[in-house]
């Protein structure tokens, strides 16, 4: 049949459209922003507190946090505890000079010289205890006798520069406040480990943490301070989110340049394997190279960026749309009509296919983190892609199919020889669905990941991190109480309520201290009330006289204090810009957030967990229940909830996306009957992969799920192509030759992602590889007619 | 005139003597070596730590002075002290003020009034050197005298005195020397001696009857 006028101009048409189309994508694709961070795996927040504490794991404080160790030399040594101390200093200063650093913290207290110096300075404006009653002349005696019973001591060579000016001590009192009650130890005058022969250092980055270049810089100053005057015997070990950060995207960079190129190597393999013919081979790129640029352009203009990771999954879709290319290619030959007859009697099961596909991959849409949205927008634009390509362009470009048998019919007669087998041991299929079940039950529950599994910092990595935190006293997540404010004041007024309350919980023991930023920036009406708690000199002059009546320090001596508190008097409460250049600015930076058109100005307060090395949320909760816009975090607790409630979400998805290819299929074939025999071989292995995993010890979380549906999804074809064989009649040597070469271009593409060191990207691939080659096999025993098959390798499937 | 060569008897007496002395300084350094020996010369730090280290527990009141020379004054206060093996040691001064500082383990907790700090004891040197001096020698804890310390025993079992040097140069330029002396199982004095020049005696006068528990 030669085509008419109207058919080649819609031929031509599709072409030219075809043509715009990849056009416009390949101008949007490179015009892409790629992306390989790590925020794409942790979830896209759902309430306000969420919010804010992703907002701190994305860019918070905790994201610009390094901790460094300097290790190396035997525990009980001293001289490589000197030299450990000595490099700790080294870098420390080499770190502060680079300006890459917000902080450098290392236990020497000279890094707190210019923060001491405006603490003193702003005493009176700072220190909790200043009030009235203080400044009476029985406070006044209170005060200086606490001072007084601390001369003699070491705390008391400390305060003696400053007595006479500060008598009552409140320098002291800031510096109480301000000291951790979990620091490290302290040896050779620098923070050490407790555990290990370890000096230890915190550094916080000037650059955000979602700056992965300003990491990237901050760990390259850390790597040259210390190897500017290297030490025989010690090394260098720093983690923080910022390391992994940098450490995430090196490996995402080089997983997807080795899934691009193995990905590459397989096709033309099992191309070649197909056709053995160049021509064939070029065509048979072209619908999934149209799929790949169309995924790209998808993601980009609905995310506006692109994740590394998205491209790597990229290569599971070479492993799909390469079927459609394979099936039309070999299909389609026979002359005049072949296209024609292609699109009358095999696309309708190909669009099948396709539609089950995307079923599944519509799951990953919805699960509700950004990079697997991404993953699921990319592969469903990607075979929608790919299949019109095959479906309107090739009838245009490759009328006639392509040339060259390639090693198909070595495939068909190994497909038919099994196919005519494997239904012997139909009855295993059952056996084997049965003992995956019993083995399931008695296996405790796989289901068990965590959000940190989906992250792609490696194990070894987690661990050397967990180490450093416990060295420097912050050994887990915590618990925060964020407070909402309209304004900076309002959100440390805020502050101060809960200080307030929290006190008495440190008191009562239930919590061991707490980080607030009013203790370094009080709100300007708290200094205010201070500093007019202040007597003018002449009464201060008197009472003094009468509080230091008998007392150790003659009032004559007490000029300067007198002097001191006459000059604080004028002082104004100091804003944030006054704590500029101070290790005190960026320790205010991280619990103080400022608020913008969307967002209110936010305080945290940072728990410290009592002596049992729990925090009694629900203590903390009551104690500050009557103050508005409070929130209590869980860091951990809330995490954990949060992967829990997308794994519930992600099981409904599965089982709405599994009910959903049943009914197309349902649809498709209009029979009960038949659907069962589709829904056995499929069911028995996904069962069998899910209590492999199970009995392995893996631990079972979201992606495994979406592993488990794109198997039903993609493994529903073969059954779907047995079920037909059944029905209709036999399968041409071709047809089973497409058939195995499509399922090993699956099952290739998904073992790829198996051997990822990108664990979302493993834990679909270890799902998917062995479900869908279990699909077919199981399909073929379950569905298939024993010998028939065989002999009728060489007939056709009957319309 | 050439010198004559020993009489081979004397020769053979000299060589018997080298092998007494060597003998003896073998013997001293057994002795030294196993400190539980009950040989009054060899009182030292060993013999010191498991005399003290048979006390469990024990409670006692005291007074301590404290000259701090920037006031040119002399302070006094007093109180009650207690210590319970491994490793718990409270400080409490009742007059004129009261005070405590509780260390258990490496937790030091110290309450003023109605306030009180929780602080890691070796995140502070400056405060574990005073409190090591103290709990260690209660305790009997050899390791970490040594550990923190050079020390130096004098005296016999019956009276002794305990100096101990900070280890550490940059503390030594806070804590010049801590001497704690006693007598038997009983710590009886604690001085403590500033670089900048100020120091402190406390005297201890045990309260209860003590056993070994």
């Amino acid at each position: 049949m030669m085509p008419g006028a109207a058919p080649a101009r819609r031929a031509r048409l599709a072409v030219a459209l075809w043509l715009a189309a990849v056009a416009a994508a390949l101008v949007v694709a490179w015009r892409t922003h790629y992306v390989a961070d790590l925020s794409a795996f942790l979830p896209s927040a759902p309430t306000p507190e969420q919010a804010v504490l992703l907002d701190q794991l994305k860019s918070g404080a905790t994201s610009r946090l390094l901790v460094i160790g300097i290790e190396g030399g035997a525990p009980d040594d001293e001289a490589s505890a000197a030299a450990r101390a000595e490099a700790s200093k080294r870098v420390a200063a080499a770190l502060r000079a680079s300006g890459a650093f917000a902080s450098v913290h290392n236990g020497e207290n000279s890094a707190w010289a210019d923060a001491g110096r405006f603490l003193f300075e702003h005493r009176y404006a700072i220190s909790p205890a200043v009030d009235g009653a203080r400044f009476s002349a029985a406070g006044l005696r209170d005060a200086i006798d606490a001072t007084v019973s601390l001369l003699g001591t070491p705390a008391g060579s400390l305060l003696k520069p400053i007595l006479f000016r500060d008598p009552t001590g409140e320098t002291l009192r800031i510096a109480e406040t301000l000291t951790p009650a979990r620091a490290p130890r302290i040896d050779h005058g620098v923070w050490v480990s407790r555990q290990t022969p370890r000096a230890l250092l915190l550094a916080t980055t000037a650059a955000d943490g979602a700056d992965i270049d300003g990491q990237q810089r901050a760990l390259a100053a850390i790597r040259s301070a210390f190897d500017a005057a290297p030490t025989p015997g010690l090394r260098l070990v720093v983690s923080g989110a910022g390391k992994f950060s940098v450490e995430s995207r090196e490996r995402i960079k080089s997983e997807v340049e080795r899934l691009a190129l193995f990905g590459s190597v397989v096709i033309v393999v099992l191309l070649w394997l197909a056709f053995a013919s160049a021509r064939a081979l070029a065509v048979a790129v072209l619908p999934v190279a149209t799929g790949v640029v169309a995924g790209i352009a998808a993601v980009s203009l609905g995310f506006g960026q692109v994740h590394g990771m998205t491209l790597g999954f990229g290569t599971t879709l070479i492993g799909e749309a390469v079927d459609y290319a394979i099936y039309y290619l070999i299909q389609a030959r026979g002359g005049d009509g072949a296209a024609e007859r292609w699109r009358r009697d095999s696309w309708p099961t190909v669009r099948l296919g396709l539609f089950t596909s995307l079923i599944g991959f519509a799951a990953l849409v919805f699960t509700g983190f950004p990079g697997l949205a991404q993953l699921g927008v990319f592969s469903i634009a990607g075979l929608v892609a790919a299949a019109a390509t095959t479906r309107f362009v090739f009838p245009v470009l490759v009328p006639n199919g392509a040339p060259g048998a390639g090693f198909r019919r070595q495939l068909a007669r190994f497909m038919s020889a099994a196919a005519s087998r494997l239904p012997r041991a139909r009855w295993g299929v059952v056996a084997v669905a049965m003992a995956s079940i019993v083995a399931l039950v008695v296996t405790p529950s796989p289901w068990h990941g965590e959000l940190s599994s989906l992250s792609p910092v490696s194990a070894s990595d987690l661990a050397l991190d967990a180490a450093l935190r416990a060295d420097v006293g912050a050994a887990d997540a915590g618990a925060l109480v964020a407070i909402a404010g309209v304004s900076e004041q309002a959100a440390l007024e805020g502050a101060e309520a809960i200080g307030a309350r929290l006190d008495r919980l440190v008191a009562a023991g239930v919590l061991q201290g707490y980080d607030s930023p009013a203790r370094l920036l009080p709100s300007a009406a708290t200094q205010a009330r201070r500093l007019a708690a202040l007597p003018d000199a002449t009464t201060l002059a008197t009472r003094l006289a009468e509080a230091t009546a008998d007392g150790a320090l003659p009032a004559a001596r007490l000029a300067p204090f007198i002097a001191d508190v006459e000059a604080a008097r004028a002082q104004k409460p100091f804003g944030r810009a006054a704590l500029a250049g101070t290790p005190l600015a960026s320790a205010l930076d991280a619990l103080l957030l400022p608020g913008d058109a969307t967002r209110p100005w936010r305080a945290l307060v940072n728990l410290q967990a009592g002596e049992n090395g729990r925090i009694d949320v629900a203590r903390v909760r009551a104690a500050i229940a009557d103050v508005p816009g409070v929130r209590v975090v869980a860091i951990r607790a809330e995490l954990d909830a949060i992967y829990a409630r997308f794994l519930r979400e992600a099981e409904w998805q599965a089982a709405l996306g599994a009910v959903a290819v049943a009914l197309l299929l349902a649809w498709h074939l209009r029979s009960a009957r038949r659907l069962a025999a589709i829904a056995l071989p499929i069911a028995a292995a996904t069962l069998l992969v899910l209590a492999a995993l199970a009995v392995s010890g893996a631990a079972l979380g979201i992606l495994h799920l979406v592993g488990l549906l794109l198997t039903v999804a993609i493994g529903s074809n073969y059954a779907l192509f047995f079920d037909h064989l059944r029905e209709r009649g036999e399968a041409d040597a071709d047809t089973l030759a497409s058939l195995l070469l499509a399922n090993l271009t699956t099952v290739a593409s998904f073992a790829l992602l198996a051997s990822s060191r990108i664990p979302v990207l493993q834990a679909v691939g270890i799902v998917v590889a062995p479900g869908a080659l279990l699909c077919l096999v199981f399909s073929a025993a379950w569905l298939g007619r024993g010998g028939a098959a065989g002999a009728g390798a060489h007939g056709k499937i009957a319309p | 005139m050439p010198r004559r060569r020993p009489h081979p008897a004397r020769r053979r007496e000299r060589r018997r003597l080298l092998a007494a002395t060597i003998a003896a300084l073998g013997l001293a350094a057994t002795l030294a070596l196993a400190p539980s020996a009950a040989l009054a010369e060899a009182f030292d730090l060993g013999a010191l730590t498991a005399l003290l280290g048979g006390v469990k527990s024990g409670e006692a009141t005291f007074v301590e002075t404290r000259r701090i020379e920037m006031l040119d004054r002399t302070l006094q206060s007093s109180g009650r002290l207690s210590f319970k093996a491994p490793d718990s040691f409270v400080r409490e001064t009742l007059k004129p003020r009261q005070e405590k500082l509780a260390v258990d383990g490496n937790t030091l907790t110290m309450s003023l009034g109605d306030r009180s700090r929780t602080m890691q004891l070796d995140a502070s040197p400056e405060a574990a050197v005073i409190v090591e001096a103290i709990r260690g020698t209660l305790t009997g804890n050899r390791n970490t005298l040594e550990r923190l310390f050079e020390t130096t025993v004098s005296g016999d079992a019956r009276a002794w005195t305990l100096k101990l040097v900070p280890r550490d140069l940059r503390l030594r330029g806070q804590v010049s020397a801590v001497e704690v002396s006693g007598r038997d199982a009983m710590t009886r004095e604690v001085k403590v001696q500033l670089a900048d020049g100020d120091r402190s005696v406390m005297t201890i006068e045990p309260v209860a009857t003590r056993g070994p528990s």
